[in-house]
């Protein structure tokens, strides 16, 4: 894996992954996305915010070298070099487990503040992984975010919820309520896009989701054996060889950070070396 | 400063002979609280400056001591001491609340009566009354919001028109006071003439609903006409119906 050091001083964005709805994809494509960008040579964290029901670790596939976790960090019960884990395919890469035997009140504003502000000093993305609904943990996801990327399946409830979410992150965030900050930038992410069932009108199209939503469309992620199968192994889905899903979170992380990539869509039908040169050629 | 004081006496006079009455009475009376151990020259000092500001107050207005914050002051000698310099300032004190362990008979030789179950008042608040007041003068105040009106946010415009540069998104509440215009799809909810004004109309670019009211009257998602989508539209009343009618 090539990584590249860079010698300026760290970007510190804070971006969280979010969706109201559970199960559309927040914790898989934090780690796709965390694990893009580290690929890229950008010293990235992901932070998992679903206290009491931690994910994220066994996507990333660390969930045995978890000894600290972030709340242990917010209480000042260990310090956060302690609790950050250093990912063993991507050098740039860390992860900030949370814990799974306490609650969401254990998040505190201002201890969240101060583990973000010591993390912006190192990394130059910070990824939120944010529990689904909208309550404490999702509010504290999304605090302190300057850009967000709402997760959303081309379903009706689910773009419901996102709309929602949309809406609490331009009116309940530190950027909504301070005078003069520019708003969260927030940017949707179409996961389980499956052609079939659009074209039977099962799903609802892109143009529908867009159009109700009113935000820029980060990536389109076609529903795809490869992200359970990641996902079950303990790997980001773009480090686990080509399929399409890799490729669109490619693709995503490229535009997340300012690329112009045109939107594709590729279907999961034709793996090999074929395909593998379309995702690279980007 | 105020108090109520509530006297509550009851008696046992024998019902046979009645030379007088016995009758529940209030009486309003002020009370000082204390809020300061240091009983010094500074302390009467403020008070002097304090009865000068406004003598009209405090003029045969009967007062009791509150010894609620310093109970170490409830010491016989000190509170002769207060009780005497309260006096020399013709304060008309007749009363002591929160005393705590000192005797009935040290109290009843400075003619002091101990008091129970006393509350405090709270200020007169008069900037309420004169913002009801001023309420009814205001000028109609319409509302503008440019960006989309999301799943779960409100949008009141509680006097005026309320315009929506953008669409509504279903689970989204607009509500005017006067006409509703949407620049977009409304898929929410819209209540125009929310006071009862009839003569409020609701447009926009595309309706899909799921509620749309005029002073009251509404007609949700199951009820409403189909209209052709993509088509500009005007909710209104007429003879006590809502009509949808495409523009142009």
């Amino acid at each position: 894996m090539t990584t590249q050091l860079m010698e300026e001083p760290p970007l510190g964005r804070v971006i969280v992954i979010t969706s109201g709805k559970g199960g559309v994809g927040k914790t898989t494509s934090a780690a796709a996305i965390s694990a893009g960008l580290a690929q890229r040579g950008y010293k990235t964290v992901v932070i998992d915010f679903d206290v009491g029901l931690r994910n994220l670790d066994m996507t990333m596939g660390c969930e045995r070298r978890v000894v600290f976790d972030f709340i242990n960090v917010i209480q000042g019960d260990a310090r956060l070099k302690q609790a950050l884990i250093r990912d063993k395919r991507i050098e740039t890469l860390s992860i900030l487990p949370t814990s799974q035997t306490r609650d969401k009140d254990a998040l505190t504003k201002e201890g969240v503040e101060t583990v973000l502000n010591e993390l912006k000093e190192d990394f130059d993305y910070i990824i939120c992984d944010s529990p689904a609904g909208i309550e404490r943990g999702a509010q504290m996801a999304m605090y302190f975010a300057d850009e967000a990327v709402v997760v959303t399946n081309p379903e009706v409830s689910s773009v419901r919820d996102s709309d929602r979410v949309l809406g609490l992150l331009s009116s309940q965030t530190k950027r909504a309520e301070t005078e003069g900050a520019d708003p969260i930038k927030a940017q949707v992410l179409l996961t389980r896009h499956d052609r079939g069932r659009i074209d039977s009108g099962e799903m609802m199209t892109v143009e529908d989701v867009l159009e109700i939503l009113a935000v820029p469309l980060l990536g389109i992620v076609p529903e795809s054996q490869a992200v359970l199968r990641a996902s079950n192994v303990g790997t980001p889905v773009v480090l686990d060889g080509p399929s399409g899903a890799a490729t669109a979170y490619e693709d995503a992380v490229a535009r997340l950070i300012g690329e112009e990539v045109q939107m594709r869509v590729l279907a999961d039908r034709r793996p090999g070396l074929f395909q593998r040169l379309l995702g690279r050629t980007a | 400063m105020s108090a109520r004081y509530e006297q509550d006496r009851c008696a046992h006079a024998s019902l046979t002979v009645r030379p007088f009455q016995i009758r529940g009475r209030f009486l309003t009376a002020l009370a000082l609280r204390i809020e300061n151990k240091a009983m010094d020259a500074g302390f009467f000092e403020a008070l002097d400056d304090h009865l000068r500001a406004t003598p009209q107050f405090f003029a045969d207005a009967p007062l009791v001591i509150d010894l609620a914050k310093e109970p170490g002051l409830a010491d016989p000698k000190q509170l002769r001491d207060l009780v005497d310099n309260l006096r020399r300032r013709k304060l008309l004190v007749f009363g002591i609340q929160n005393a705590g362990l000192l005797k009935a008979d040290v109290l009843l030789s400075l003619g002091l009566i101990p008091i129970h179950n006393g509350r405090d008042a709270p200020a007169p608040n008069e900037k309420s009354v004169r913002a009801s007041r001023v309420e009814k003068l205001l000028p109609p105040d319409n509302r503008t919001v440019v960006a989309p009106v999301r799943s779960g946010q409100m949008v009141v415009a509680e006097r005026g028109d309320l315009t929506i540069v953008g669409s509504v998104a279903s689970g989204a509440e607009v509500i005017a006071g006067g006409n509703i215009h949407v620049y977009g799809t409304l898929r929410g909810r819209a209540m125009a003439g929310v006071h009862g004004d009839d003569k409020a109309r609701i447009f926009c670019r595309s309706l899909d609903a799921e509620l749309v009211a005029i002073a009251g009257l509404y007609q949700t998602s199951q009820t409403l006409e189909a209209a052709g989508p993509d088509r500009c539209m005007q909710i209104f009343l007429k003879d006590e119906r809502l009509h949808m009618e495409a523009l142009a």
